[in-house]
């Protein structure tokens, strides 16, 4: 998943603890091993390799495809499941190496979901083309846990997947799941949410963007400009039923930059946002 | 921005999205709030005693602020308006008694037979507090403070630090606090050197300027959950006082060796006091010990409190508390709170109703009958309901009164028949509401 994940259990048990606690872990691996494209020979390696060939996927990635061809939709084209690439061009380590002009159209032409083909349980991608699920998978991965712990019938529990996290059920000894949300430096405390059901999921990371000439660039890029989305908050949590929901929610609203918080309002969530 | 989809309708897609991705629904809708960063507890008490004697009006906040960690900034401020007039010390006579103000710039009268008051008893105390209290280590919790406070005629600036330990998974808290303050009294017109005679209006002559006291306080406690319901616990503590321990105010009553009666002067043509009374004197250091315990138990949501103190000292007060609470909770969002207390001292070993003028001088003596022989006794009831929107309210409607009695060796003569220890009689309502934000 790219960053810490951690499961907190209400347990009877040290041994009930780790029952649930290796069936989370087995779910997540068992997603990261599937839908990671830095690994070699699963469905997204073979997607990515498939040179302009179409590729049959299985149920379970059909159904993310469907559901990033809904974002897609409803997000007027600005979530991108092919928009990775331009990675290649864009590093946000804090510097100021804002990639020329060029450089980015060149890759902006292998981006575009809608040059893509898919008709389940098919998918053809144009040569040079990547999908990369990051943008879903952290969430689908938390969401997946939780209802692991509720099927297997565990004692509440919450799954924090690097601050994308579900509970699986109100803790029983307190009022709530406590979640701090990270503030700007790495020990500092912007909020404290009490969470008794749902999600929380974060976007925005303070840590990566670029800066030059006074402009600051967020990590969150445009894929029909290939540059960053102008005015984008720096984070936006956002509480929703699944962190599938809420991940989403947070992305699309940093995609609408400048209209992010109205956006949200619309939508009538709760919402945490910081400029 | 165009947009071919309404932005209101997002959230349903992406929630049936969501529901085929998942191929479930969620177990239970959100349920996130973000806590409050500040409680704010409120009140506003009325007390007022019978027979136009003290009266307080009260207002007190206190306001926490609270961070993420456990860390806690409690702020209080407190603003006390009194007015009425207090007992001055001197005893009751059958004609009327004239004195000159604490000031010194005017006298006054009071008529006979009744308690000579002093009712230039008039003053607003503004008091502020600030503390931060932070957990320290896995089982420690920290808190450190200052207090000031400030009325007409009196400084108080104050230190205090305490911590306390959990152990015992939690079961246990065995905590220590140590307070310090220094206290200024700047009497109006200046304090008098005591047991001097009450002089004529504009004499000053035996008035001083301001004086000081450090007062020192130690608690040591611990407490400890027996069980689920019943959680007990007991201090000791320890106070030190030093310095300027008299009330500026106070003036015994020079008294006839057989009659009992106030011996009489003849006041300046200004105006001053007709009978003789000498400013009151106190020893400069007081040590106090005390205990406390208190036991809280829980009895299928209802609620009983009750907690015990004994304090002794070494000016030979010693003093006993018992406070009876009972929480009766009337549904989910209300509770009647039923409240008695009963409190009763010994008289201070210097405590004297007047002076004898044919024995010698003690070298302590004061009249307050604050450090007399008495029992007190509060009765209330209070009303605690949550509003609407999870805020607190609550009523306390409370009865106090005091009675006590001087020491029958201490009466002479005509004071035999009089009633030289009046009775107290006290009225307490207090409104209080409690909010987040």
């Amino acid at each position: 998943m790219g960053s810490p994940c951690e499961v907190l259990l209400e347990a009877e048990s040290r041994h009930a603890a780790g029952e649930a606690g290796e069936l989370v872990a087995a779910e997540a691996w068992r997603i990261e091993d599937k839908f990671s494209r830095y690994r070699n020979g699963n469905i997204v390696h073979r997607i990515n390799h498939a040179a302009g060939t179409p590729v049959v996927v299985d149920d379970e990635t059909a159904r993310l495809l469907d559901f990033a061809t809904t974002l897609f939709g409803l997000s007027d084209g600005r979530f991108d499941i092919t928009s990775g690439v331009l990675r290649e061009v864009w590093t946000f380590d804090g510097s100021d190496r804002i990639p020329s002009p060029d450089a980015v159209e060149a890759v902006l032409a292998r981006v575009g979901w809608a040059k893509a083909t898919w008709e389940a349980p098919e998918l053809l991608l144009q040569p040079g083309m990547e999908i990369d699920l990051g943008g879903i998978g952290k969430e689908y991965a938390v969401d997946r846990c939780a209802a692991t712990l509720r099927e297997h019938g565990s004692a509440p529990g919450l799954v924090n997947f690097g601050g994308d996290l579900a509970v699986s059920g109100p803790p029983s000894r307190r009022d709530a799941w406590r979640v701090a949300i990270e503030g700007q430096q790495d020990d500092q405390v912007d909020r404290l949410i009490d969470l008794r059901a749902g999600a929380l999921a974060t976007s925005g990371d303070a840590r990566r963007y670029l800066a030059r000439g006074g402009v600051r660039y967020g990590h969150i890029l445009d894929p029909a400009t290939g540059w960053p989305i102008p005015d984008a908050p720096r984070s936006i949590t956002v509480a929703a039923n699944t962190c599938t929901e809420a991940g989403m929610l947070s992305t699309l609203a940093m995609l609408r930059g400048a209209e992010a918080e109205r956006f949200l309002d619309e939508q009538s969530v709760r919402y945490w946002c910081r400029r | 921005m165009s947009s071919k989809n309404p932005d209101r309708s997002v959230a349903a897609a992406l929630a049936s999205a969501t529901c085929a991705l998942l191929g479930t629904t969620a177990a239970a809708p959100v349920d996130a709030q973000e806590e409050p960063k500040w409680d704010f507890n409120t009140s506003i008490l009325y007390y007022g005693e019978d027979e136009d004697r003290v009266q307080d009006l009260s207002f007190k906040s206190l306001s926490r602020r609270l961070f993420t960690d456990d860390r806690v900034l409690i702020l209080g401020l407190t603003v006390d308006t009194l007015t009425g007039a207090t007992p001055s010390g001197a005893i009751r006579q059958g004609g009327p008694q004239t004195f000159t103000r604490p000031s010194g710039n005017a006298a006054y009268t009071e008529a006979g037979g009744k308690l000579p008051l002093d009712d230039t008893f008039r003053d607003t105390r503004v008091s502020i507090a600030a503390n931060w209290q932070q957990p320290a280590g896995d089982n420690g919790l920290v808190n450190v403070g200052f207090s000031a406070s400030k009325e007409y005629d009196y400084l108080h600036t104050g230190l205090n630090a305490r911590y306390a330990h959990d152990f015992n998974k939690r079961n246990t808290t065995v905590s220590s606090g140590i307070a310090y303050a220094r206290d200024t009294i700047e009497a109006v017109g200046g304090a008098p050197v005591p047991l001097t005679p009450m002089l004529d209006v504009g004499d000053l002559s035996n008035r001083r300027g301001d004086d000081d006291k450090d007062v020192l306080d130690v608690v040591l406690g611990v407490s400890q959950v027996i069980n689920r319901d019943l959680l007990v616990q007991a201090n000791y503590s320890f106070s030190r006082q030093d310095g300027y321990l008299n009330n500026p105010y106070k003036v015994l009553s020079l008294v006839d060796s057989v009659t009992g009666d106030t011996l009489s002067r003849q006041p300046a043509p200004q105006g001053g006091p007709d009978g003789q009374y000498l400013f009151e004197n106190r020893p400069d250091q007081r040590t106090q010990h005390g205990l406390y315990t208190q036991a809280k138990y829980n009895m299928g949501g209802k609620v009983v409190d009750v907690s015990y103190r004994y304090v002794t000292d070494d000016w030979d007060i010693d003093s006993h508390t018992l406070d009876l609470r009972y929480r009766w909770p009337l549904g989910d969002a209300s509770y009647l709170e039923p409240h008695m207390r009963y409190y009763t001292q010994t008289k201070a070993e210097f405590y004297q109703v007047s002076l004898d003028a044919g024995e010698s001088l003690p070298a302590f003596a004061s009249p307050d009958y604050r450090l007399g022989n008495f029992d007190g006794l509060t009765a209330g009831l209070k009303y605690g309901w949550k509003t609407r929107n999870d805020n607190d309210m609550s009523v306390r409607v409370e009865w106090y009164t005091q009675s006590g009695d001087v020491p029958a060796g201490q009466l002479i003569g005509n004071q035999l028949s009089r009633d030289n220890f009046p009775d107290l009689n006290a009225l307490i309502v207090q409104f209080s509401y409690r909010f987040s934000r």
